[in-house]
Formats: structure tokens, C-alpha cells, sequence
């Protein structure tokens, strides 16, 4: 067994980075987060030459400055976990930007190897680079490849395994060189820090970033004996370099870097071409003009909602009667034990009724990875920012709210495609007042019942309250809990790319198993609580002796039957004695046909009668084992909590039974009321039943309000909690949820009526 | 010429010289100075932004904000309050 040696994936965002990354470790990947941080970590396998590297994917950064989370986390894990080989991604086609990375890396001193990609792109736009001449230059391999194709893979590959190896090909140790000026002070800091005896890898790096006024790089200084004095050093040398350049040290020092680019490449690069064609730029024209742009974008909106949800509807439809079709195959196999209704009516309902929106979060992903591979993305955000910026958010935080109208939770887990933490936390805030597909069975429930003439208008006006609370909200937080400093708006606008499938499906299937993992586990304990909550306690005291119900039933049904079948018999032995002179045996005759399909019908039409009748004996005993039950209980306990609202503990139970998923709310009335827990829109049961409740348009109109509003559904909290990475916003989330739903039903409510409205 | 007169119309209304935001699609500056924060400054460096760097605006966005320009040969996406942080000289493309 040889060691493994660790490789450490660095690059501009947009230079290709993942697809280096794919391309070395293959389909042996594992994505998760930095620890602490929700900023995406891929770890992947090489092995080549029977020798097993370890290689990590870090976030796409332009520089290594200490700005953001991602440049914090690439830099922090490549100076403390000093990874064996640096591969340092660079767009050939964009060099002189991309290669200012390069030097920061370069400063740093690990072994570095160069992957020059978009080589094609580079030809295309006539650009001819003497990569031998570069790695001279820059002190490492440079190898030249075309990640889309995967040409120069194998090199790469090999050149990799020659760092590891061979000590001549390991890169040589160059110094970016600064002006003198810049070169002096860097001497007195470093000679300060040398001379402390701290043993530092680097201390030209240390003192670079000293000057450049860094103040995570103290971090690696705890034991510097004399921190006043270095301080006082570096201060006095950043003021020197200030007073000459007349600007601030950081830029003076960055310009130096661009100098030292500038230089390698006029040597390195040649312009053959004098203006090349910008594909890019030509379909730009039309897809960002300023006026087909907007309905462009709202086309490709539209059918990105419409594959969604129109299109996973189909497979939706088919896990839901998969998933009913194992409840009722056993239930018929199991004996009727609390183990079966655990696993039956807790996990696999429970989870089966969020597995339907697993082809939602695939198809919305695989379409997410698409606009980002293409990079029509950026331009969304483009189009959008003016919009987005008025709620203090970035541009292509516009997909998830969108997307919010469907469900929340892939919406919610489609933040991650904002690069600000602060942007992710924020609109995953507001994203569950966005009102989500599962909602809307209730408004359609409710509105129907109390606004049969006007339930189009309720429904829409609460998406649009929805939106407003989303808007207000987002705009509160961004005054108050998430003021932040808002980071400048410099997006690149990549050039477009043809997407590959295999590359697609790839992001589609990391981002979709998260869901799978992390969501399964949740959800199954939420479901299991809530069946708990309605499973005990077991011994039910009935008011009602419906055992004399079921028994009362089935007498009077055999009876009817059997008072039917005798008619028949009665009828035959009649008409028999008629057709006695006729040729034609009677029970052949038309007229014997229509006897027994008279009998078979009034059978049927009583056996009908007869299985709705013990349904709805059924549906009783369980509404009133409900009011005894866990849940019921709880219902009663929350009653004065609602009670303000107008609502009873039935409102109370639908609502806590709502978190697992807000239809749910639909059915539990159904159990409720007593009228079946296979309530839909159309039963007219469950409408009469909530309009005889007591319950007034005014106060169906606060519930709804707060089923708009209220804290979201588990799967949503989870994603939440996933995305946020912390207990403490999503507790947030879920307090001020509820807090403004219940704050909005009871103002409306209260001056309802007061002006004696809807009542 | 017209876009000519146009730019000293623009000129003219500020005291302090042209800023990126006044350029119109199509039209070439080069950055005399960049104003902001500090960390402005140098995140626009780092997306190679610098000091007597010529610049080209590609265009507006359909709601008039952000811009777009190229730099380096890269395009780029900047919010017009931003751009108002950079003064600019009007400058031929090929200068």
C-alpha cells in the first residue's frame, strides 16, 4: 500500500474546473459541505498507476483574498491541509484574468500543476499559447486540454503522477516579483517574521499578505512572541507603500500581479486573429435585447415551471398509485397489528406522500444544471437583478421564488446556485410564502365551501398576499437580521457552451440524492410522530355502540337482499305460467333476461348502499376515537391559541397535522368531520360539514390566511435546516412564520368584525 | 457624431468627468480612477478591472440596470451604481 496523496482542484468560476474535476475522478465522487459552511465540497478518486490520489473540488474563486465563504474555505484548506499537488484550472481563452489566481497560488508555494482548458475556445478566438514557454514562467507543467472532449486528460493524468515522482519535473519555487518599492518592505516583515524562529512554510507569502492588510492571515501568528511589534512593522511598511503609490497597498499589490501576467504573456501568447467572431456575443443579441430579452426569459421561466410540474406530474402520478398500491397489498398480507399500521400507515405513507415530489426536484435540477452549463443562467440573473436588487437580493436569487409556486423545497434547495451566503439565507426565508402546489387543495377546499361565487378571486389573492408577505419580509430582514454587508454585483457573463448529457445528469444526481438522504430520514421520524399522535392511546371510550350500528347494518342489508331475491322468485314463478303454452323455454326468453338483470342491479345498487353505510359509520367512530386520541388532545390543548382566530380544535388539529404536508390539512378535516379521509375538493360531505361547523367566511377566510402562511411543511423545514446549515435560522424561520400568520388571521379577524364583515 | 455630441452632453453634466454608467453601448473608455470601498476596488481588480485598462460597453439590460461590458476580452455584468464609482476618458476602440 502506497500513500495517497491529496489533490486540491482550484480555478475561476466558469474556467471549466468541474469538468477537470470529472473528468480525473469519474462517477467516484461524494458531495457534501464544508464543515461548518454551506458551501459545497466534492471529494472524488483518482487512481492511475496503481497509485490512489485523494482529490478535492474547491470552490470557484477569483482570487484567494478573504472576501467571501468559498475564497476563506479553498484558501484556509490549502494552506492547513497542504494538499500534495495543486491543480490550478485556468481558461485559455480568458488567461490574463484567470492567470491572477495563478500568482496567488504561486505565493503560496505547493506543488503546482497548470491545466491550460478551453483550448479550442483559445484557437477559435486566435489565440496561440507557447504553454512550454508559460511553465518556464510560472514555475510549474502546464498542460494544455480541452475538458469538454477530455483531450489531454491522460496527460494531465501523467504529468500528475511525474510531480509525485520524478523530483526534477516537481515545480520550482518562483517569487512573483512586486517593484522594488513593494519588494523592501516585503524583506523588512519577512525578515521580522523569520527572525521571530516561528516556523512558518512560507514567509514571503506571510508577509505579502501582512502588507496586503489581511487580517485572517493572524490567525497563523497566535505564537508570534511579539504581535504589538509586528503590527506596528506592518503598519509602517503598508503606510510606506501607501505614501509612494497613492493607493491602498492591496491595490498596489494586486496591480504588481497583473504586471507580472501582463509580462508572461506578451511572451506566451500570440493574436492571430485581428476581431474573432464572438458567438456568444451574437446570440446575446437576442437573448438579452433589451426588448425580447424580458419575454424570453418569461418563455423559458414559463417552460421550466411547466416541465416541472406538468411533466413530473406524470411520474408523480405513478409513485402515488405505486405507493397505494404497497399500502393495500399489506394491508391484505400483514395481520392487523400496530407493527403493520407503523410500517403502513406511519413510514410508508408518511415518506410515500413526499417521494411524489422526487420527480419535481430531479426534473427541476437536471433543468437548473442546464441553464448553468449553458450559461443562461448568468443572464438570468442579468435580466432579473434590477428586480431582485429592489429587495436586496442578487438577481438569480429569482429562480427559487419561482420555483417557490411549486414547492418549496426543491425552490429551497436551489439557492445554492447564489454564490452569497447572506442571499441563500434570505430567500430561503421568504421562499415558503411563496405559495407552494400542496396549498392549494385547501384554498380550492375552503374557498369553495365559503366563496363558491368568488373562489377564483380568494385563491389568487392569496398567492398575491403570499408574494406581498415574501416581499415585505425579505425587505424587513435585509433592514434588520441580515443587513450584511451587500456585496458588490460583478457578475461574468461566460461565454455560451452545448451542454453535455453526461455532465448534466451527473449534477442532476448529486443535488437530487441529498434530497433522497437527507430528507427520508426526516420525514420518516415527522411521520411516524404524527401516525403516534393518531394511533394511541388504543382504548377508545365511544359514546356511540357502533358495533350495533355495523350489526343493525348488515341486518337490514341481508335482509334487502333477501327480500329481493324472493321478489324474483315470485316474479319467474308469474310469468313461467304464461309462456307454459309458448314453444320458447322460458329461461331462455327475453323476458327471463330481464328479470335476473332487474335482481342483479337491485343486489348491486343495495350492496352500494350497504359498503358507503359502514363507511360512513366508519368515518364516525374514527372522528370520534380522533377527539380522544393524542392528536385530538393536542387539538384541545392548542384551542386557546387559536381561538382569537374564530377556529375550534378542529382547525387546530388540521393545522399541526399540515406540517407533515399542508394537503394534509384537506384530509384531516375529512377525518375530522367524520366524511372520509379520502376527502377531495368535490366531496360534498366535508363542504357541508365545515360550513355547518360553526365556521364563518370571515374566519375561513383567517384560516386560510394562516394555511398560507404558517410554518412550512417538514420537508421544507428540513431543506431549511439544510441549506441555513443551522438550528438557529431555521427555529427563525419557523417562529416568524407562525407568528405572522397568526398575527395576520387575528387582525383579520378582529376587524372583520368589528365592521361586521363576511359574517 | 451623434454619439460624439451625445457624450458631451453627458459630460457636461457632471463636474467630475465621465463615469463607466454614462458610456453607451458600443462606446470605449478607459478607467482614470475607480471610487468605492476599498474592497470594491479590489474585487473589481481581481475580475482584472484596472487603472488604464480600456473597457467597452456591450449594453444595458432590458430593465436598464445592470451593464454589460467587456474587459480583457470577457464579458462582464456591473450595476450602474457601481459603474458611477469609475470614472472613464472616452477613447477610440482600438486605443
Amino acid at each position: 500500500m502506497s500513500k495517497v496523496f491529496s489533490i486540491a482542484v482550484a480555478g475561476n468560476p466558469n474556467c471549466g474546473k468541474t469538468t477537470i474535476f470529472n473528468a480525473l475522478t469519474g462517477t467516484r465522487q461524494h458531495v457534501g459541505n464544508w464543515p461548518g459552511v454551506t458551501v459545497e465540497r466534492k471529494d472524488g478518486r483518482l487512481v492511475y498507476r496503481e497509485q490512489t490520489y485523494q482529490v478535492v473540488d474547491l470552490p470557484g474563486t477569483y482570487s484567494l483574498s478573504t472576501y467571501s465563504i468559498e475564497e476563506i474555505v479553498a484558501r484556509d484548506y490549502i494552506v492547513q491541509d497542504a494538499p500534495d499537488i495543486i491543480i490550478n484550472v485556468v481558461d485559455a481563452a480568458n488567461l490574463e484574468r484567470n492567470l491572477f489566481l495563478t500568482t496567488q497560488l504561486i505565493e503560496i508555494g505547493r506543488p503546482l500543476v497548470i491545466v491550460l482548458n478551453m483550448m479550442d475556445m483559445a484557437y477559435e478566438k486566435g489565440l496561440k499559447i507557447d504553454t512550454e514557454t508559460l511553465g518556464i514562467i510560472l514555475g510549474a507543467p502546464v498542460v494544455p486540454v480541452v475538458g469538454r472532449t477530455g483531450q489531454g486528460i491522460e496527460l494531465l493524468k501523467e504529468k500528475i503522477n511525474r510531480v509525485q515522482t520524478q523530483i526534477s519535473e516537481k515545480a520550482r519555487y518562483i517569487e512573483i516579483p512586486f517593484q522594488r518599492d513593494i519588494e523592501t518592505q516585503i524583506e523588512i516583515i519577512r525578515s521580522a517574521l523569520v527572525q521571530s524562529g516561528l516556523p512558518l512554510a512560507n514567509p514571503r507569502w506571510v508577509a505579502v499578505k501582512l502588507l496586503e492588510k489581511d487580517e485572517r492571515i493572524w490567525k497563523y501568528l497566535t505564537d508570534f512572541p511579539e504581535k504589538n511589534h509586528l503590527r506596528e512593522i506592518v503598519a509602517g511598511a503598508v503606510a510606506q507603500i501607501e505614501k509612494i503609490f497613492k493607493d491602498s497597498s492591496r491595490a498596489a499589490i494586486s496591480h504588481a500581479r497583473y504586471g507580472f501576467i501582463r509580462g508572461a504573456i506578451q511572451e506566451c501568447v500570440q493574436n492571430t486573429i485581428v476581431d474573432p467572431v464572438d458567438y456568444s456575443r451574437k446570440i446575446d443579441k437576442i437573448l438579452t435585447h433589451r426588448i425580447l430579452g424580458l419575454p424570453i426569459f418569461a418563455v423559458f421561466m414559463w417552460l421550466m415551471f411547466v416541465f416541472t410540474f406538468e411533466v413530473g406530474a406524470y411520474p408523480m402520478a405513478w409513485i402515488d398509485s405505486g405507493v397505494s398500491w404497497v399500502v393495500n397489498t399489506l394491508y391484505t398480507i400483514l395481520p392487523h397489528s400496530m407493527l403493520t399500521s407503523l410500517v403502513v400507515d406511519g413510514a410508508i405513507s408518511g415518506v410515500g406522500a413526499i417521494a411524489v415530489f422526487l420527480p419535481n426536484i430531479f426534473i427541476l435540477f437536471f433543468i437548473i444544471a442546464l441553464l448553468e452549463d449553458t450559461g443562461y443562467m448568468a443572464r438570468m440573473a442579468f435580466i432579473m437583478d434590477r428586480v431582485m436588487h429592489a429587495l436586496g437580493l442578487h438577481g438569480k436569487a429569482f429562480i427559487p421564488m419561482v420555483m417557490g409556486f411549486g414547492c418549496n423545497v426543491p425552490a429551497i434547495m436551489g439557492t445554492r446556485i447564489l454564490e452569497s451566503r447572506r442571499d441563500r439565507i434570505l430567500t430561503t426565508l421568504i421562499n415558503p410564502f411563496m405559495s407552494c402546489s400542496a396549498r392549494l387543495p385547501v384554498y380550492i377546499l375552503v374557498a369553495g365551501a365559503f366563496f363558491p361565487q368568488h373562489a377564483g378571486t380568494v385563491i389568487f389573492a392569496m398567492y398575491l398576499t403570499g408574494v406581498v408577505a415574501a416581499i415585505l419580509s425579505g425587505k424587513l430582514f435585509s433592514k434588520t437580521v441580515l443587513r450584511g454587508k451587500s456585496k458588490p454585483f460583478v457578475l461574468e457573463l461566460p461565454p455560451y457552451q452545448r451542454p453535455k448529457m453526461s455532465a448534466l445528469l451527473l449534477h442532476t444526481w448529486e443535488r437530487g440524492q441529498i434530497f433522497i438522504r437527507k430528507m427520508s430520514t426526516v420525514i420518516l421520524v415527522g411521520a411516524i410522530i404524527v401516525w403516534a399522535l393518531g394511533y394511541f392511546p388504543r382504548d377508545v371510550k365511544y359514546a356511540t355502540d357502533y358495533n350495533a350500528k355495523y350489526t343493525h347494518l348488515k341486518q337490514t342489508y341481508q335482509n334487502q337482499q333477501v327480500s329481493v331475491k324472493q321478489a324474483f322468485e315470485n316474479s319467474v314463478a308469474a310469468q313461467r305460467r304464461q309462456y307454459f303454452s309458448t314453444m320458447v323455454p322460458f329461461r331462455s326468453s327475453t323476458h327471463y333476461q330481464e328479470l335476473t338483470n332487474q335482481r342483479d342491479s337491485l343486489l348491486q345498487k343495495n350492496t352500494a348502499w350497504y359498503r358507503t353505510e359502514v363507511v360512513k359509520v366508519d368515518y364516525a367512530k374514527n372522528a370520534e376515537a380522533m377527539e380522544q386520541k393524542w392528536i385530538g388532545k393536542l387539538g384541545k390543548i392548542i384551542e386557546p391559541f387559536v381561538a382569537p382566530l374564530g377556529f375550534t380544535w378542529r382547525e387546530g388539529v388540521a393545522l399541526i397535522t399540515g406540517f407533515v404536508a399542508k394537503e394534509i390539512v384537506v384530509s384531516t378535516y375529512g377525518v375530522l368531520f367524520g366524511v372520509g379521509n379520502m376527502a377531495t375538493e368535490q366531496n360534498p360531505g366535508i363542504i357541508t360539514s365545515l360550513k355547518t361547523s360553526g365556521m364563518t367566511p370571515l374566519i375561513a377566510l383567517g384560516f386560510l390566511v394562516f394555511v398560507l402562511l404558517y410554518t412550512p411543511c417538514l420537508a421544507t423545514m428540513a431543506a431549511i435546516r439544510r441549506e441555513t446549515g443551522s438550528l438557529g435560522w431555521t427555529s427563525f424561520s419557523i417562529i416568524y412564520s407562525l407568528s405572522l400568520a397568526w398575527l395576520l388571521a387575528y387582525g383579520l379577524y378582529r376587524i372583520g368584525s368589528a365592521l361586521q364583515w363576511l359574517s | 457624431m451623434g454619439t460624439q455630441s451625445g457624450h458631451q452632453a453627458r459630460h457636461r453634466l457632471r463636474a467630475d468627468g465621465l463615469r463607466l454608467s454614462d458610456l453607451h453601448p458600443g462606446e470605449h473608455g478607459r478607467i482614470l480612477e475607480m471610487g468605492g470601498s476599498e474592497h470594491f476596488r479590489i474585487r473589481l481588480m481581481e475580475m482584472g478591472l484596472l487603472i488604464n485598462d480600456s473597457v467597452e460597453v456591450d449594453k444595458f439590460a432590458p430593465l436598464q440596470d445592470p451593464m454589460e461590458i467587456i474587459v480583457k476580452g470577457y464579458h462582464l455584468s456591473l450595476r450602474r451604481m457601481d459603474a458611477e464609482k469609475i470614472r472613464v476618458e472616452l477613447v477610440k476602440p482600438d486605443e
